[in-house]
């Protein structure tokens, strides 16, 4: 079943005088996890909002073409009906607090209590992603006395207790150390197992090779590629798209060592060690 | 974090009442001085006051507001009591100053009533959550917009305030002079405005957006993480004083 579609989106940010994206297209199956890589201003932002109504509700400006999330025309419908199937996670951490609650554990009700989920299943749900994110031993500290990693944390559980069929999220591990996102991508990879079709944009090269089924490539507003991440880091025109390769897949293609019986590097730790071992023995 | 709300936590039975009988009681506080303006009446409520704010154990907290509130109504009494019209009998002199007995009887009512409504407030302010005060008064229908508004105030203030000594700090690590005289520091408060203002607007741009996916404008009713504050007296309190605002005007309109 296809889950998101987006077909020949342009958009225009108002005042701004070139295309934020540009005649994009591509479709996403229930399920899967997709990641957004591009250099800075690429538009993976604008695409992330463009998910969950934000382009162009929130912003108004030129919009053209359609994207239909989980049977939703995004432009006829209100950012809170969409705000139902798609959730999304910001950058930055400390904007999305609400500022209106006294405790993370009250901070993350908040979006439950908006769509009107029942007392006792809030506090279910509360429980369950505190548990998820690891956050359960700052459940009753003030929000903005958390450190930029817990917030983050606090952030994506806030969304994940809602329930979206869709998680858009959008540098989700910024703030946070490499343990920390290893855990945030592993909880973010047992909800995509679970059937919740994810939406990621993120800098970390070696975490979008590990963890996701496909890669979408952007640049100035248009996609260049989509396809799985073996195939998207083995490109030879990386650099000019402004983005590296995971620093296995580097190491791979410096030595020559693709794949066994493909034409792709490897862009995992367990791919590349396979590859070279090959090799070497 | 720094708080700037002025809710004290203890264990009283004062603390237990809903927060909208401590509106009912403002309400009544400030109502039955004026229906019926008697001396007595007034001392009374002060008294009630009084008594309350000790039984929550709040009453420290309330002299600086005191403090504050006296010193404004000193000028009220020496104002009056020198220079109201109606000023006939002399009761002491101090120099070339009069203090007379009508004057000083009408200050005596404003301080009375001031410190009334002023002890009416603090037992709402000092022994109730903000949060609380704001979730019952959505639940009796007010917008939950302007609930958000109310109650985020009071973590958004100490936010900027903490962000405006960032920006400052960052500012006299580049070598800006911000201790001196007052013209110094005027001078180092200047271009603190631009980058708290700024950042402020783009933060809340941000927070905006945060709201709308999680669905703070959905039609759908609210619903709440806790349960209604009950108070078991609460509508036999809010009855008796409905019933003795009654009686105080049947009171003054009959006899």
């Amino acid at each position: 079943m296809k889950k998101i579609i987006v077909e020949g989106l342009k958009y225009k940010y108002p005042l701004a005088e070139a295309l934020a994206l540009n005649d994009v297209t591509f479709h996403v199956e229930q399920g899967e996890f997709i990641g957004i890589i591009g250099k800075n201003s690429a538009g993976k932002s604008t695409l992330c909002q463009a998910l969950v109504g934000l382009v162009p509700h929130f912003y108004k400006g030129a919009y053209g073409g359609k994207v239909i999330v989980d049977g939703l025309e995004v432009k006829n419908r209100s950012i809170a009906d969409i705000s139902l199937k798609v959730g999304m996670v910001f950058q930055n951490p400390f904007s999305q607090v609400t500022g209106s609650k006294m405790t993370v554990y009250e901070e993350i009700a908040f979006g439950l209590e908006n769509i009107g989920i029942p007392r006792s299943e809030i506090i279910d749900r509360i429980d369950s992603v505190l548990n998820l994110l690891k956050i359960e031993q700052v459940k009753n500290h003030n929000p903005f006395d958390l450190s930029g990693g817990q917030m983050q944390r606090m952030a994506i559980a806030s969304i994940i207790a809602m329930k979206p069929e869709i998680l858009v999220l959008d540098e989700p591990t910024s703030q946070l150390d490499p343990a920390g996102s290893e855990e945030v991508f592993q909880a973010i990879q047992s909800l995509s197992k679970q059937g919740i079709t994810v939406i990621l944009a993120e800098h970390k090269m070696e975490k979008v090779a590990q963890y996701c089924d496909r890669v979408l490539l952007l640049n100035d507003g248009k996609i260049v590629d989509f396809a799985t991440p073996e195939k998207i880091f083995s490109r030879e025109d990386l650099e000019e798209q402004g983005i590296s390769a995971p620093v296995y897949t580097r190491v791979c293609k410096a030595l020559g060592v693709k794949k066994t019986g493909t034409d792709e590097y490897p862009v995992t730790l367990e791919d590349a060690e396979k590859a070279l071992r090959g090799r070497v023995v | 974090m720094k708080s700037i709300s002025l809710y004290e936590e203890r264990a009283s039975f004062v603390h237990d009442v809903d927060p909208i009988t401590k509106l009912w009681y403002i309400l009544f506080a400030i109502l039955i001085p004026i229906i019926l303006p008697s001396f007595t009446i007034s001392f009374l409520f002060v008294g009630i006051s009084l008594v309350l704010l000790l039984a929550a154990q709040v009453i420290r907290k309330t002299i600086p507001v005191f403090g504050f509130v006296f010193l404004i109504l000193i000028t009220v009494v020496i104002i009056q009591g020198m220079f109201k019209p109606e000023n006939e009998t002399v009761l002491f002199q101090i120099g070339p100053l009069t203090m007379y007995k009508e004057g000083l009887l009408y200050a005596l009512t404003i301080t009375l009533r001031v410190i009334n409504i002023i002890g009416a407030f603090m037992i709402l302010i000092l022994t109730t959550k903000p949060s609380d005060l704001v979730e019952s008064l959505v639940r009796k229908g007010m917008s939950p917009r302007i609930g958000y508004v109310i109650s985020s105030v009071f973590q958004i203030i100490p936010e900027m305030m903490s962000s405006m000594g960032t920006i400052m700090d960052a500012q006299r690590a580049r070598g800006m002079e911000t201790e001196g005289n007052l013209l110094v520091r005027i001078k180092a408060f200047l271009p603190l405005l631009g980058p708290v203002v700024l950042g402020s607007l783009i933060n809340t741009k941000e927070r905006a957006m945060a709201l709308e996916v999680r669905g703070f404008n959905s039609q759908v009713p609210k619903t709440y993480l806790y349960e209604e504050k009950k108070y078991r007296y609460s509508r036999a309190l809010q009855i008796a004083m409905l019933l003795l605002t009654v009686t105080a005007l049947a009171w003054r309109i009959f006899l």
